[in-house]
């Protein structure tokens, strides 16, 4: 008897600890943004870029500090598009945008040369992925997908969004989602850590895919922080996905990443290894790196590797046929800027990957006046990236 | 569907010159702001010092702050029965001009009878909570972030709580999140704290 009291008043202890230890854990919770900073990093003035609530007017981009290479030319396409974000095209010809903390969905319209913004969604939850099939437009907010069919035809009034999907998880942090069709016609989307750096649940850090109607959910790839970028290539169909890793790790680890999915369900790495050599601190204990697929290109500590899209058009130099475009909305965590950047990716059988500039010039120093996040090819070949800082959408064309 | 933004903007290339019609951003007017504001001063005070219980001050607020806050309002994320109505019909250029008044403004802090063991109390919690990474130590706010030092101790109350009711929206989830562990007497303890903080501009 006296041994089970024992027994019993040490669980309830125990318990009692837990519960205290919990309590205080969440209490202590940091912002997302400042999870994982270790004490030594604790006077840091480091802290996300704010997002302008308004996008800049055309006379103040200065569109001609776009640097590209030789032949390329980079123009002002639209502008006024409040934190322009991902693009996609309609069947009949309309780019459509979407925005992240702005809320809204864009429809633009280039009628001869006039090219007209509409908003045809607004107050939406952290809109980011927007994706076009046989007429229709498929949107992801945080936690559901839905959609607009026809709503070409009817820009200036349009129909209710229907919704698709609506089972994803609600956590805001890297709850915005990146949404594209996949070759065997399905949505593919991302659902990120809900953190900085922590043990996600099994249902985070991961991309998904499910069928247009809603069907057929499943997970693509996982042990993926967070993935707002990726494309299939045009020969071989592999997804290829840019990651954004951890941060305060310091300055120079670990590197964001490009990374290609060969098998389902294959796990990158999240939250144990980083950038494929780099076991996490606190997480990596007990794990190798051996563990997981390793990554194609480390591509820079904090660039914020944000689009990913492969070249099929033919306006480019015939080299460019097939090469991904990589737009990197550029660091925060890091003492000195980097990224803010489209850089490139020609994939060589047998060798590594070749990782270049395409366009720079967003960032002077430590200023910066824009932030590529997306590209969209154009149907005759010339590449439009789309800027959330500035509110713009460039267009970079090649002329022999 | 949600709310629509009626305005459209139309954007007109000829050759290589770009010519805006109807330009969607300019620098702010904080002429125009000021007149603007008239219809605002019922409520929010003629310089955005507020008197009234339960309605915030706007002076001193980051334009970031007071822009987006509208741009919620008018796109029916941010609901409230009063304010909703005056943000509806407001263009972004209103939006802009508005914010950049009340930031230039200097704010009186709002009188509040605060409990100094509750001060107390709550100056532990907002070192806790971290409340000063996004707020800065002496809570005067900073870009999308507000100023809470001198605010309306009503306001403040409503708000954090509402935030743990998620019942309000907030830009980016950071303030539901940093809400939801706290207790109903370490709200009021929090709200204590930041109602007794800021004399400073």
């Amino acid at each position: 008897m006296r041994r089970m009291t024992l027994t019993s008043l040490t669980v309830a202890f125990t318990v009692a600890s837990l519960l205290a230890a919990l309590a205080w854990a969440q209490q202590a919770a940091p912002p997302t943004w400042k999870q994982g900073q270790p004490p030594s990093m604790a006077d840091s003035t480091l802290a996300p870029i704010p997002q302008p609530p308004a996008p800049k007017a055309a006379s103040e981009i200065p569109v001609d500090k776009i640097r590209v290479p030789p032949g390329f030319k980079a123009e002002l396409w639209a502008s006024g598009i409040n934190n322009a974000r991902a693009m996609t095209w309609g069947d009949n010809g309309t780019l459509v945008v979407s925005s992240r903390v702005a809320g809204n969905v864009y429809a633009i319209v280039d009628k001869g040369g006039q090219r007209e913004v509409k908003v045809i969604a607004s107050g939406l939850n952290l809109p980011n992925g927007v994706a076009f099939r046989d007429g229709t437009l498929y949107v992801a907010e945080i936690s559901k997908i839905s959609k607009m069919p026809g709503i070409e035809d009817k820009l200036d009034s349009p129909p209710a969004m229907e919704v698709v999907y609506d089972t994803l998880p609600k956590d805001l942090p890297h709850g915005w989602k990146y949404l594209a069709f996949g070759p065997d016609g399905k949505l593919y989307f991302n659902i990120g850590a809900p953190c900085n750096i922590c043990m996600p649940p099994d249902t985070h850090a991961n991309l998904s895919r499910v069928n247009p109607d809603g069907t057929g959910f499943e997970y693509v790839a996982r042990g993926v922080r967070n993935s707002v970028g990726f494309d299939w290539h045009p020969v071989t169909k592999q997804l290829y996905f840019a990651t954004h890793a951890r941060d305060w790790l310091g300055d120079n680890e670990p590197s964001d990443k490009f990374d290609v999915v060969t098998r389902k369900g294959q796990h990158f790495g999240f939250p144990f290894c980083h950038q494929g050599d780099i076991l996490d601190p606190e997480f990596g204990k007990g794990h190798s790196c051996k563990e997981f697929v390793p990554p194609l290109i480390k591509t820079g500590p904090h660039v914020a590797g944000n689009g990913v899209e492969f070249y099929t058009g033919s306006m480019f130099p015939p080299e460019y046929k097939n090469r991904a475009f990589l737009a990197q909305r550029g660091s925060w965590n890091r003492s000195e800027k980097i990224g803010f950047r489209v850089m490139m990716v020609t994939l060589r059988p047998g060798a590594a990957p070749k990782y270049e500039v395409f366009a720079q010039g967003w960032l002077e120093g430590q200023e910066i006046w824009g932030r590529p996040v997306y590209t969209k090819q154009m149907k005759d070949g010339s590449l439009l990236i789309a800027d959330d800082y500035a509110g713009a959408i460039y267009r970079v064309s090649y002329q022999r | 569907m949600r709310s629509l933004v009626g305005a459209s903007i139309v954007i007109t290339v000829l050759g290589t010159a770009w010519v805006t019609v109807g330009a969607p951003a300019r620098a702010a007017d904080l002429e125009a702001g000021k007149r603007k504001a008239e219809p605002c001063a019922a409520c929010h005070g003629a310089d955005g010092n507020a008197t009234v219980p339960g309605t915030p001050s706007l002076a001193g607020q980051h334009v970031y702050f007071t822009h987006w806050q509208l741009i919620k309002y008018r796109d029916g994320r941010r609901k409230d029965p009063q304010m909703s109505p005056f943000a509806q019909n407001l263009s972004d250029a209103d939006m802009a001009d508005l914010a950049a008044y009340y930031a230039t403004q200097r704010l009186r802090p709002r009188p509040a009878i605060t409990d100094p063991a509750k001060v107390a109390e709550g100056k532990r919690l907002a070192n806790l909570h971290h409340c000063a990474s996004c707020h800065r130590p002496d809570l005067s706010g900073q870009q999308q972030v507000p100023r809470l030092a001198g605010q309306d101790y009503d306001y403040l109350l409503r708000l954090l709580s509402g935030f743990k009711a998620k019942t309000v929206s907030d830009l980016d989830g950071t303030m539901t999140m940093a809400a939801q562990p706290l207790r109903e007497e370490e709200i009021v303890a929090l709200v204590h704290y930041m109602a007794s903080v800021g004399t400073q501009p």
